[in-house]
């Protein structure tokens, strides 16, 4: 922080570069703005290229129906249970463990040769490519534990996957609050554990949400992880939140049915599956968008 | 070691909250004391099959459990043989040595389908009648142009299953009478799975690759083999040469639930009935 | 580590006990202690979440580099590093072409990706209305969650059609395409990131140079962008792991042929493609598998390499 202030030059107003200046400014703003309106409307446009297929023939059967190999209009209903299920579980396990993990390494951890290593090593098996987490995954729980292709098998594999991730967005987003918050809490004679969590993480809390929204996102959509290990079947039954079905997630499911599977309206189900998840990555990101509102509204108030 | 593994499942749940009791199904109609489960891990291409079969199956015996997960077809016997797999899906006789693989020792192989495999093209392709020496050149890399086999003048683009692949190993052998594959080249690429190859060839004029019969859409040419049309009824009458059987391969002879399952699959009732409406071809019909 | 853990809290709560008492208090759990008691409880939680972390890590480090390793057994370290031959049917395993196609893809990548999702950043940060930003930050993420199989299946579809028309060449598949639609999926991360960090940086910084008559672009350029800058550092390493790793989409665009890529349009391979394409299709114990788990520990070391590297520079270009 202090660095930046000295980098900072003493822009004079009476300088003669004034008028250069100015010229620069206008440019930057007229070529930022242009990129930008250009940029969200490519998004915009990409988005109604994968939406506009599926998203006016998704219907309430196809929601909650049974996949069918053979005949046409197959739903995806136990693919779609499996998916939320599995991200809730594997969200219940990687959120406490990654924000403990990241609070440590901001907080507690002594700023020594292992730590640096350990955090270099955090960041880069963000980049290990998920089958290899799938492939752990088989010899944990297939080959060590001896349980097959499992929901939970899945879910803590996907966990896993986004363990390195979270950790480091949390402790990324409690080193960025500003020093002076944590100083007052303490002057305040408020313990480190105070300090953590009723400043600490309320004023990190952007951060954080913004990287389990990324998580969540990455692990709704995530498909090789799943295949490995917790297979392309589903129970074949609504409403089975038996931690040892086998859990093909929507994912999954487009996988198949755009890789492999031969009824004739693979296609359709495809674009209609590819609509739905992003649909649903939508919503979670509004759902876990609703913590940050109320607390900005709290902020505000107080 | 046992019981520190179930310890630490055992952990796992409780951390995890929730109780393991699984979900036993109440049925009214209990038509079958069957019961069981079963794991079926293989070839992607038989995925279709295995998948409807289960189901069925599951209809009739609803105690049974039924989980299948699919990659290559070598990761079926590979399974079975490490014990986290009851059956084995594969595009080849596992049994036995094949170009590229070692025959799996003590694995029982059973026929459960015949599939038919079709060199397919790009819809702008006008050569759509190849002998097999020029698919041999083609696929070898030695015939560069669709202008060589009576096409227009523009370059081949060959697309190519990843070596392990089922379709691959018998197209290979069948097709290609064992000549070995191009590996590198600007107009060569590889994909990984039947719907990438249907993708491929469908949206890159002048594309050549090949896939089962079954994925063949009307957005691409099946092309005739030797004057030969790669329909089911040539496959049947003998004309047609291109084509396999699928397997199930089991550890030892198999038993219980898996035994009863390979048995409804190989039965009248689901060959001709969904494995016919699949596109694969009945095992019976093949003299 | 558990084992020290439960005495360490043991010892730490006998001496608050012991604290408490001295003090005259009549109650051994009064409000201090109870503070210092959970206080040092979440520490160890905290610790104990970390080791967990390491151990998972270093397991699946152990994983790779145990399998990995046994390559040696039968080439040379030399063939394995520096032969341009991949040609596992004839006991040729040298993964040059995958190691070069992986940096050459990750730095094209980033050399797309970077300066437009900075542009991105300034854009919400700084331009846009807090009602614009709160409806574009969504919009945003969930790019992110766009299954990594739907970039791919369009980059096939619409992408690779599009190069083939402009550029004129024969299948499209190659470097540019696999670092095009990297870019689209890297893109939201490293800008949302880079946003949250130009965002964090407190007003009063941009304040004192409006205040001393600098301009926007003086402000974004001198003030914003460095104090910003240990943020967006993090983000580009987490966009340039991101592509580093990414294996569904990549396979789908580069073509997945084992040669050089000489020119952008060629078909070529990548580390991440080549063990994905692989792995599912090669016996468990043979040679070729160990040299795809190898593959695997060496896409873990070059991309903590790059994150040195780019920590090295950092602190460099901190000190300049």
């Amino acid at each position: 922080m202090k660095q930046a202030l000295e980098l900072t030059p003493p822009a004079s107003p009476f300088s003669n570069k004034k008028g250069l200046n100015r010229l620069k400014d206008r440019a930057f703003t007229g070529i930022v703005w242009t990129l930008g309106v250009l940029i969200i409307a490519f998004i915009f446009g990409l988005l109604y290229l994968i939406l506009q297929d599926g998203l006016p023939k998704i219907t309430w059967d196809f929601i909650f129906g049974l996949p069918s190999e053979i005949d046409e209009g197959g739903g995806i209903g136990p693919t779609l249970i499996n998916s939320f299920y599995i991200l809730f579980i594997s969200l219940l396990i990687s959120i406490p463990l990654g924000m403990a993990a990241g609070i440590y390494l901001a907080e507690f951890a002594p700023d020594n040769k292992l730590i640096g290593f350990v955090r270099i090593c955090v960041e880069g098996l963000a980049s290990v490519p998920s089958i290899i987490f799938g492939l752990f995954g088989i010899a944990l729980f297939v080959e060590y534990f001896e349980i097959g292709l499992t929901i939970l098998g899945g879910a803590v594999s996907l966990a896993f996957l986004n363990l390195p991730v979270l950790t480091r967005v949390t402790e990324e987003s409690i080193r960025s609050v500003p020093k002076e918050l944590k100083s007052a809490s303490f002057a305040l004679g408020g313990t480190h554990l105070q300090t953590i969590t009723r400043a600490l993480i309320p004023a990190a809390l952007n951060g954080i949400i913004t990287g389990i929204c990324l998580v969540a996102g990455r692990a709704f959509g995530e498909s090789a992880v799943i295949i490995l290990t917790a297979g392309v079947t589903t129970s074949g039954e609504m409403w089975d939140f038996s931690l040892f079905s086998p859990g093909a997630t929507l994912a999954v499911h487009l996988w198949y049915v755009q890789s492999e599977a031969i009824v004739g309206d693979a296609q359709e189900i495809a674009q209609k599956a590819a609509a739905v998840l992003v649909f649903v990555v939508l919503l979670i990101n509004l759902i876990f968008r609703i913590p940050l509102w109320l607390n900005a509204r709290r902020t505000k108030r107080s | 070691m046992k019981w520190f593994k179930q310890l630490t499942i055992a952990a796992l749940i409780a951390v995890i909250g929730f109780s393991s009791v699984p979900a036993s199904t109440p049925t009214a109609t209990a038509a079958s004391k069957l019961s069981g489960k079963i794991v079926i891990n293989g070839s992607s291409a038989l995925l279709p099959l295995t998948l409807q079969a289960a189901n069925e199956f599951k209809k009739l015996n609803p105690k049974v459990k039924i989980s299948a997960s699919a990659a290559g077809s070598i990761t079926g016997p590979q399974a079975v043989r490490k014990g986290i797999a009851d059956i084995g899906a594969v595009d080849w006789d596992a049994s036995k040595d094949v170009p590229g693989f070692k025959k799996f020792d003590g694995q029982v192989a059973h026929k459960v389908a015949v599939i038919p495999f079709a060199a397919v093209v790009n819809k702008n392709v006008t050569a759509t009648n190849l002998t097999t020496k020029d698919l041999q050149g083609i696929f070898s890399g030695k015939i560069k142009n669709w202008k060589e086999v009576g096409g227009k003048d523009a370059e081949i683009i060959v697309v190519n299953r990843t070596f392990g692949s089922g379709t691959r190993v018998n197209f290979q052998d069948k097709a290609l009478g064992g000549t070995d594959f191009m590996t590198k080249g600007d107009n060569y690429k590889e994909v990984k799975t039947s719907g990438d190859m249907k993708s491929a060839i469908e949206t890159t004029p002048n594309a050549i690759g090949y896939m089962d019969l079954a994925y063949v859409t009307d957005k691409m040419t099946a092309v005739k083999i030797n004057d030969i049309a790669p329909t089911e009824a040539n496959v049947i009458n003998g004309k047609y040469k291109v084509w396999g059987y699928g397997y199930y391969m089991t550890k030892g002879e198999p038993t219980g639930a898996t035994k009863e399952f390979i048995k409804y699959v190989q039965s009248t009732k689901f060959q001709n009935g969904s494995l016919k409406k699949l596109k694969f071809i009945p095992i019976s019909a093949i003299k | 580590m558990l084992e020290s853990t439960h005495t360490g809290r043991q010892s730490g709560l006998s001496a608050e006990l012991g604290k408490a008492i001295l003090a005259g208090s009549s109650k051994p759990f009064d409000r201090r202690s109870r503070l210092f008691f959970s206080n040092r409880l979440f520490r160890y939680l905290c610790i104990a979440a970390a080791s967990f972390v390491c151990l998972i890590l270093f397991l699946i480090l152990l994983l790779m580099f145990r399998t990995g390793v046994l390559t040696f057994g039968q080439i040379s370290i030399a063939d394995f590093f520096f032969s341009t031959e991949w040609n596992p049917e004839n006991e040729q395993y040298g993964a040059l072409i995958f190691i070069f196609g992986t940096f050459a893809l990750t730095a094209l990548t980033l050399l797309i990706c970077v300066p437009i999702s900075l542009i991105i950043a300034v854009f919400l940060s700084v331009f846009v209305p807090p009602w614009l930003k709160n409806m574009l930050r969504p919009v945003l993420d969930l790019l992110v969650g766009i299954p990594s199989v739907v970039y791919g299946y369009l980059g096939l579809t619409v992408l690779i059609p599009l190069i083939r028309t402009v550029t004129g060449s024969g299948m499209g598949d190659g470097l540019l395409a696999a670092a095009l639609v990297l870019t689209i999926m890297v893109l939201p991360t490293v800008s949302r990131i880079s946003d949250d960090a130009i965002s964090a940086v407190p007003a009063k910084f941009s304040d004192a140079s409006y205040a001393l008559g600098a301009t926007r672009f003086q402000t974004v350029w001198r003030v914003l962008l460095p104090s910003a800058k240990s943020g967006i550092m993090y983000a580009v390493i987490l966009g340039m792991a991101r592509a580093v790793g990414e294996t569904m989409a990549v396979v789908m665009v580069i073509g997945n042929t084992p040669q050089l890529a000489d020119s952008l349009l060629k078909p070529t391979s990548v580390l991440t493609s080549n063990i994905v394409m692989q792995i599912s299709n090669v016996p468990f114990d043979s040679t070729w598998n160990y040299a795809l788990y190898l593959m695997g520990f060496l896409l873990l070391i070059i991309s903590l390499l790059m994150i040195v590297a780019i920590r090295w520079l950092q602190k460099r270009g901190a000190q300049a």
